[in-house]
């Protein structure tokens, strides 16, 4: 089996299945955990307002503005360029289809009535060049600030490859750069593979636990009326 | 223990500025006499042990931004990223992470976490107390909404368990576990003081009405170094006529339990005011200026008492808000300039931020707001027990000036507030920097402009 | 050293030259040589070497070569005998003594296979062998057999005496449709067969007739095989992929995409990639060489490349499912994948209770 038959095959499924299966241990190891009723009486007693939090926190509040500028702007960033990449670029669209009509058995045009937008191949470049400047902005910037650097570990590090590894990987594939097109896409699929099998066991699951932790937060302070 | 044991043991530091034991000549941060392992192992799983849903979800979801820094004022005023507030955490992250989190079977199995030392434990009781004051504004600052202050509390169980409090934090949280009070302020002692003052201030002070629609509580701080506040509370609810108590059997609001991590402790001493306030029939408990105490009963009082709570629990400073807007307490217009410093406990984390002003409205004074103000106004930096311990207190003066010019830059006359405990952190630090700003009372404040007389 | 090579016709006194041989056919030396420089650019050799080549070729006498079918379809004899009359890469067969090909050969029954062993003895060591089609593992080779033989026996015994080994299409260098799931028959490919040899693969269903002219030019100009690259191809002719050098490429670039075959898209010809277009996971010339005297090949009629001549083609899915498409798994699997995630994470959220009941019961 040559490499991107592996990629394109067993591999995709393997990493596929252990990104399914990781994410759920996960969410469900948490989510069913014991959760104490709070019998205070509470102060705002639609606490449910407090899922506001999920919208607002995606922003710092004003007085925080200027010290999380830097981190906020670079973080926006490159979670757009990967994003745009992601989910604007045909090939990617067309797997995503083919997942969507294969688990929920109708085209996603059909449900949608519209056409998933696309960006053609030269935008989407734009888009990872930004994300990889960024991201690369964004290491230096853990190993030089004396908080980031302390309070990193592994994860932090292999996290930031394996979100860059495919937008780098995948760019090389568009341009042809460095290799036969058939090993730059085996190694894009590859990269993209070891993004989704780590996904679940590090800092990548924020992507879900964010909605969890926001809407947590905002619930409990909203029940006090306190500072969100 | 004997209170003389007591205070032979822990003796109690009254004069100066500050109220706590005196300076230990030798410090014993670690309590009982436990082996290492033990002690660690107590620590990791009495971490974990009160853990729920909604800290696994606070310890899952960091992604090491380093953002909280920002928020922090010992981070902020020092530099020095050990004081990042997500890494206080760092040992206890670990410890979720083997023995609670959906993966911890897979950390042991593969050995993944390293195991924590009982030196990087006791290298980390510095961060968990002496630089962390729960004040919670990392919280808001946190992109993925982490509680961080929520999960220091815990943390401080594991510490507690494993008997690594800060020596003067153990030590007066040992004596109001023992003799009902922290600072000496025994049922005696509070019974003696209120007859003095209602002497000396010809005002009435009922004590152990069998019934009251109000029980009043106070800080030991009030009543060891505020008695003023006292007779404040005495003369404020008699001018409104309220039928109302205190009483010998609950009457102290602090909660050293809370503060040194010590959850039994801290479920005796919130269940003597809840019974207490049952015992009277009150309808209202008032809590006193203070802090911690607001957070403790109004927050977690009814999850201690394992169900809600018969009564209402309410700070001073709401009880005189709802007062002065139903116009049944009116007041003096004093006509000043007044900056209001928000007790982080009351304000940020307890949601009564509008109701100190609302009383300052009715005082007519000029509000002039800090900035930043209200719900991410700093903290004086004396709270969650960091005002007791002497060996933080170079570092509780650095984060004080923050707090300094902070109120500086508002050029108000008067700074008021409504928590015994940042008072003291202000009184202390007004005498090390011989700052000429003193610290008022919102309560001490109502009670000299009282208008009238009350139905 | 086709020189040294023994003369297919020994009755012969003088054995003529390639170049006698196409004087003799009214093809002029300027044809020829017009011919060999096209090949020497088309295998991105210099262009000097066009004269090289010519004259070599002209010089060389006709090398042995035997052509042996196997598990095949004569797709690949009809493309390149037919494809290019009256072009002149027919004179392939010119420059080659073709002494078996079942056929093409007069012969038939006992002398053919007679004809065949006597090319083997006379040009032990020095002929080509050609093969066409899957070799037929199973059963010891039984699956395939000429002659009472199985395709096996032929094909270890012939490649002992050849010079090198040339596997046409993409049964013979691949495996192929026999060799697609399920594979009843063991088919493999010539180079899982035959370790000992210098293959050349010339995949392609059928391959393009060119590169095989191409690879004899160049083994009787030089005497050696042409540079290959990992999958034994000739690089000149697969060295970029079908998308590389496909002229709707500035479509894709732009991201204009035929939807359907019948769309506007596909009227305008747009890219054919989301129609299951190969074409940039296919490394073949076609997009340069084209089919039919250079007059089209699939993507220019309007259908994308199957990728006929990459390894197991037949295996990767439908033609018609666009290249990301088709391998993440079913719902099936990821529904199980689903049902244990949730089944282990309420497991480690009952272990953590648990932990914690110990924990308080301990205190």
């Amino acid at each position: 089996m040559d490499l991107l038959t592996f990629a394109r095959g067993p591999g995709l499924q393997w990493a596929v299945t252990i990104f399914v299966i990781g994410v759920l241990w996960k969410l469900v190891g948490v989510i069913l955990l014991r959760a104490k009723p709070d019998l205070s009486e509470p102060r705002n007693p639609s606490t449910w307002k407090g899922l506001r939090l999920i919208i607002t926190r995606s922003w710092p509040r004003k007085e925080f503005l200027r010290s999380t500028a830097f981190t906020e702007v670079l973080g926006y960033t490159f979670h757009i360029g990967f994003l745009v990449a992601l989910l604007f670029y045909l090939p990617h669209i067309l797997f995503f289809e083919d997942v969507f009509k294969g688990v929920l058995g109708v085209n996603f045009q059909q449900v949608f009535g519209v056409q998933w937008p696309y960006f053609s191949g030269g935008v989407i470049n734009f888009f990872g060049a930004v994300t990889v400047a960024a991201l690369i902005a964004v290491l230096i910037h853990r190993i030089v600030s004396p908080v980031k650097r302390l309070i990193s570990n592994f994860d932090d590090y292999f996290s930031w490859f394996v979100t860059i590894a495919p937008v780098v990987t995948g760019m090389l594939a568009y341009g042809h750069v460095g290799a036969p097109y058939q090993t730059l896409i085996a190694v894009h699929l590859l990269s993209m593979e070891l993004l989704l099998v780590w996904f679940p066991f590090g800092k990548l699951m924020h992507a879900f636990t964010v909605f969890l932790s926001r809407g947590t937060e905002g619930m409990q302070f909203e029940r006090k009326g306190a500072s969100l | 223990m004997s209170a003389a044991d007591v205070n032979q043991e822990h003796p109690l530091e009254l004069e100066s500025p500050r109220v706590s034991v005196k300076k230990p000549a030798a410090r014993y941060d670690k309590q009982g006499d436990v082996p290492d392992a033990e002690r660690v192992k107590r620590a990791m799983q009495n971490f974990v042990k009160d853990f729920g849903r909604t800290a696994a979800i606070y310890m899952e979801s960091c992604i090491h931004c380093g953002m909280c820094a920002d928020a922090c004022h010992f981070y902020v005023t020092t530099e020095n990223p050990k004081y990042t507030p997500i890494w206080k955490l760092e040992p206890f992250k670990q410890a979720y992470k083997r023995e609670y989190g959906p993966f911890a079977w897979l950390y042991r199995t593969l050995n993944l976490k390293g195991k924590i030392t009982v030196e990087r434990l006791e290298e980390w009781q510095e961060l968990i107390y002496d630089s962390c004051t729960v004040c919670g504004r990392c919280s808001l600052m946190c992109p993925m909404g982490i509680d961080i202050a929520s999960l220091v509390s815990l943390a401080r169980h594991g510490m507690a368990k494993s008997g690594l409090v800060p020596h003067e934090l153990w030590a007066v949280a040992e004596r109001a576990e023992k003799e009902g009070s922290p600072l000496g302020a025994t049922p005696k002692v509070f019974k003696d003081r209120i007859e003095w003052l209602a002497d000396d201030h010809e005002v009435e002070i009922p004590v152990d009405k069998e019934k009251a629609d109000v029980m009043c509580t106070m800080s030991s701080i009030e009543i060891m170094k505020y008695p003023d506040s006292i007779v404040a509370t005495a003369r404020i609810m008699n001018h409104l006529g309220v039928d109302w108590t205190f009483r010998l059997d609950g009457y102290e609001a602090t909660n050293f339990g809370l503060l040194s991590g010590n959850a039994e402790w801290q479920k005796d001493m919130s269940l003597k005011l809840i019974n207490a306030a049952i015992a009277c029939g009150a309808k209202t408990l008032v809590l006193p200026e203070c802090g911690h105490a607001y957070g403790a009963l109004r927050w977690s009082g009814a999850n201690m008492y394992g169900k809600p709570l018969p009564f209402r629990v309410m700070h001073i400073a709401e009880f005189l808000a709802e007062n002065t807007k139903s116009g049944k307490l009116k007041l003096k217009k004093l006509g000043k300039s007044v900056t209001f410093h928000d007790p982080c406990q009351i304000a940020r984390r307890g949601g009564a931020i509008e109701a100190p002003r609302d009383v300052l409205a009715a005082l007519g004074v000029e509000l002039r707001e800090m900035e930043p103000g209200k719900g991410l106004n700093w903290c004086c930096g004396g709270g969650g027990g960091v005002v007791t311990i002497h060996r933080a207190d170079p570092i509780r003066y650095k984060v004080f000036q923050l707090k300094m010019n902070q109120i500086e830059e508002t050029g108000a006359e008067l700074p008021v507030t409504s928590c015994a405990n940042c008072r003291q952190t202000f009184d202390d630090g007004q005498a090390h920097f011989k700052w000429d700003k003193k610290m008022n009372s919102l309560l001490e404040m109502v009670a000299d402009n009282l208008e009238g007389k009350a139905a | 050293m086709p020189d040294s090579m023994k003369p297919r016709d020994a009755g012969d006194a003088h054995e003529a030259t390639l170049g006698e041989r196409l004087a003799a056919r009214g093809v002029s030396r300027r044809a020829f040589l017009k011919f060999a420089s096209a090949l020497a650019s088309m295998m991105a050799l210099p262009p000097s070497m066009g004269l090289v080549m010519a004259q070599a070729m002209a010089q060389a006498k006709r090398p042995s070569v035997l052509w042996f079918p196997f598990q095949e379809c004569t797709g690949c004899t009809e493309s390149i005998t037919r494809s290019h009359t009256p072009t002149i890469e027919g004179m392939i067969f010119d420059m080659i003594s073709l002494d078996y090909h079942e056929t093409l050969m007069a012969a038939a029954g006992h002398q053919s296979e007679a004809a065949r062993e006597q090319a083997m003895k006379d040009n032990a060591g020095k002929y080509l062998l050609l093969v066409d089609g899957s070799v037929a593992t199973g059963l010891d080779g039984a699956y395939s057999t000429i002659g009472g033989q199985t395709n096996l026996s032929w094909l270890t015994e012939a490649a002992k005496g050849a010079a090198a080994i040339i596997a046409v299409g993409t049964c013979a260098s691949f495996g192929g449709i026999p060799k697609a799931n399920p594979n009843p028959t063991g088919a493999r490919a010539v180079s899982d067969v035959i370790k000992d040899k210098p293959i050349v693969n010339i995949p392609g269903c059928p391959p393009i007739p060119v590169v095989l002219t191409g690879v004899l030019a160049h083994f009787l100009t030089f005497g050696s095989l042409p540079e290959l690259d990992a999958l034994g191809r000739p690089k000149a002719f697969f060295g970029d992929t079908i998308h590389d050098r496909c002229y709707r490429r500035p479509f894709y670039d732009q991201g204009l995409f035929a939807k359907t075959f019948d769309d506007e898209g596909a009227r305008n010809g747009w890219c054919l990639y989301e129609l299951g277009c190969k074409g940039p996971v296919t490394y073949n010339a076609c997009a340069t060489v084209k089919w039919n005297a250079g007059t089209s090949f699939p993507i220019q009629s309007g259908h994308g490349c199957l990728g006929c001549s990459e390894p197991d083609f037949w295996d990767k899915g439908s033609f018609y499912k666009a290249l990301p498409v088709g391998q993440w798994g079913s719902a099936a699997t990821l529904g199980g994948a689903a049902a244990v995630g949730v089944a282990v994470g309420a497991a480690a959220a009952y272990a953590a209770r648990r932990r914690q009941d110990k924990i308080a019961k301990g205190d």
